[in-house]
């Protein structure tokens, strides 16, 4: 199984986020592999090993994305591909998902597996809009995956009522949730080898995509200005014997933020 | 002019909240609104939509659209969008618009923007906040490019109107063809209570510090005295104590309630993505330090299994 895994280099949302400006602050930040292209990079090591092929990790972005790419190898993955490009920059999910598209399309996969949504903007979107303009049957929020009869995937969706079982027949994409699988972690002989890994580093002109219709340019959506949520008003914290905490917090649901009224 | 389609959903045959807020809120706009209701059995709930404001209700109800499947809610969905000439179609945030939402918006050529915590309309467009970065940050975002506006917007941005359900004005759509690509086995049913977490006005959840599925019984006494909804962390659902669909959280369930406790969480960032939008939280957790106390209006720093047996007899008393 031929499988391309779309990868994204975020913001490490773990560190503190300062927003100046209406701006997110970016200086002293760290750019980490999205948690949820990790686990689609797990999983498609998994379904390789189970049978056989190449597992191809593509990403969009400036240099910086170049570091869930090598992540990505480090891990397992045998190519990369980085469309670095200008213009693509300040793209939405939909001029990523197009260019992903394009790419796609110049390779032969069975499976795509996108991340549920990307740790920085939080939208989700990208799988989704890419499985249409490729008209492939899609599956989205997976929390299990396994190759069944016939070379069908048996693949579980989180629902709102429980989970969802489908036979889902390639080529097809599919996106990930993150408790899909646990990540392998990057052995230091991974780091080695990921260095000698094939890097293929292409415009937007090779891939054939009109600049116009994705980064800033082609963005259909504008985010006006980042703001800090705001702030909740410092509480009350009761430490000591629970028989008395408890009752004392109990005494103050009932009589201060009266939530039996 | 801004024309809205809004996509119901149900759950056991009846609309569900969230569904009910956003008619009201384009109510309150004075927008002009049509709805669209896919799934078995779903066209009874056409008049309560016509009485929420639904101009035309375009309904698809066929035994085959019991089992959400991509395509055909898909094609359904974009059928009412064409007849209905619509400029947005507004989803409310679940499982289901997670997936066809965003398939939506690339099958009309739209704008796709998640999770809306508020609009604000001006000159019949409209621009949104949302939240990023696991909530740390909040973004307003306007749409800069014509084309259908899809958004998906979360339960508990606006309150619900009364209202009278009258007689709709149906139209019935073709029933999609079924992808044979993707075919959909079954639904396997996990819930974890009465209560649906996204619509209760309490809940409860529990993180690894229940040690276990008898610690996740343990606290149910709590859940069923407080007449609260049953969630988990990912810590509680990834060891398969309790179900996927309980967990709150950035990747889980999204809850705005009047009263959130959390027993036994840490409060990772993640966890705090789904929860701290609400009105008031109580925390139990033995460590001081866990960071849910930062977001806690009341903490009680000790062993939940002695606090929560105290909480469970001084609620019942309260109740009676
Ligand atoms: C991409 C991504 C998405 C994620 N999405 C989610 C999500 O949607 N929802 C979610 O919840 N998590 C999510 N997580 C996981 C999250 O980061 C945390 O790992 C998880 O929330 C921890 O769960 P927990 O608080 O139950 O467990 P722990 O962090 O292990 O905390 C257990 C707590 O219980 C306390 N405790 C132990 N014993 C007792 C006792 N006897 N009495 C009282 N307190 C006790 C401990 O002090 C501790 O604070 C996500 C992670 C990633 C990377
Ligand atoms: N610039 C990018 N390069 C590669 N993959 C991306 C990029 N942006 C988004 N993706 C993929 O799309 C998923 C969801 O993205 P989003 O719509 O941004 O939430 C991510 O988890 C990635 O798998």
């Amino acid at each position: 199984m031929n499988i391309l895994v779309p990868v994204k280099s975020v913001i490490d949302v773990d560190l503190n986020i300062r927003v100046k400006d209406g701006a997110v602050v970016e200086e002293g930040m760290n750019y980490v592999l999205n948690r949820w292209d990790e686990t689609a990079v797990e999983a498609a090591l998994q379904l390789k090993e189970a049978d056989e092929g190449e597992v191809t990790v593509i990403s969009v972005g400036p240099d910086k994305a170049g570091e869930a790419l090598r992540k990505s190898l480090a891990m397992g993955a045998d190519r990369a591909i980085h469309v670095n490009d200008p213009a693509a920059v300040g793209s939405d999910s939909f001029g990523f998902a197009r260019i992903l598209a394009k790419a796609a399309q110049r390779g032969s996969y069975d499976l795509i597996i996108t991340g549920k949504q990307s740790q920085d903007t939080d939208m989700g979107g990208t799988g989704a809009i890419m499985a249409e303009l490729l008209g492939l049957p899609a599956v989205i929020n997976v929390i299990d995956v396994k190759v069944g009869e016939g070379g069908k995937l048996n693949v579980h969706r989180l629902a709102d009522a429980g989970r969802e079982v489908l036979e889902l027949t390639l080529p097809a994409l599919i996106t990930s949730n993150d408790s899909l699988n646990e990540p392998r972690l990057a052995s230091l002989r991974g780091i080695m080898a990921a260095k000698k890994k094939p890097m293929e580093v292409l415009t937007l002109a090779d891939l054939g995509v009109d600049a116009d219709q994705v980064g800033a340019a082609g963005s259909r959506i504008e985010v006006l200005e980042f703001m800090s949520p705001p702030e909740r008003a410092a509480g009350q914290k009761f430490e000591g014997d629970e028989e008395e905490t408890t009752r004392t917090v109990m005494d103050k649901l009932v009589n201060e933020a009266k939530i039996f009224a | 002019m801004a024309k809205i389609l809004v996509v119901a959903e149900t759950k056991n045959g009846e609309l569900r909240k969230a569904t009910l807020e956003i008619m009201t809120k384009a109510r309150q706009e004075k927008l002009e609104t049509d709805a669209v209701l896919v799934g078995s059995g779903v066209k009874g709930v056409a008049d309560t939509l016509a009485g929420h404001g639904a101009g035309t209700v375009y309904v698809a109800d066929d035994a085959s659209l019991d089992i959400f499947t991509l395509a055909q809610h898909v094609a359904a969905v974009a059928d009412a969008a064409g007849q209905a000439q619509a400029t947005q179609v507004w989803f409310s945030v679940s499982e289901m618009s997670r997936a066809l939402a965003p398939a939506l918006a690339g099958r009309l050529d739209g704008c796709y923007v998640s999770d809306v915590m508020g609009i604000e309309m001006s000159g019949g467009d409209l621009t949104v906040i949302r939240p990023a970065m696991a909530t740390k940050v909040f973004q307003k975002v306007k749409f800069s490019k014509d084309g259908v506006r899809v958004l998906t917007i979360r339960s508990g941005a606006f309150d619900v109107a009364e209202a009278t359900p009258t007689g709709a004005n149906v139209v019935e759509l073709a029933t999609p063809e079924a992808d044979a690509r993707a075919v959909a086995k079954e639904v396997l049913k996990e819930e974890t209570g009465e209560i649906d977490l996204g619509e209760a006005t309490t809940v409860v959840s529990v993180g690894r510090g229940v040690k276990g599925p008898e610690g996740v019984e343990f606290v149910r006494p709590l859940v069923e005295a407080l007449g609260a909804a049953y969630g988990a962390s990912r810590a509680v659902v990834d060891s398969g104590w309790m179900p996927y669909n309980a967990q709150v959280g950035q990747t889980g369930r999204v809850v705005n309630p009047d009263v959130y406790f959390a027993v036994g969480v840490s409060g990772a960032i993640q966890h705090l993505a789904g929860m701290s939008g609400s009105k008031l939280i109580v925390a139990v957790n033995k460590d001081a330090d866990a960071p849910i106390f930062s977001v806690a209006d009341y903490g009680i720093v000790g062993d939940l299994f002695k606090a929560v047996p105290i909480l469970v007899e001084e609620i019942k008393k309260q109740k009676k």
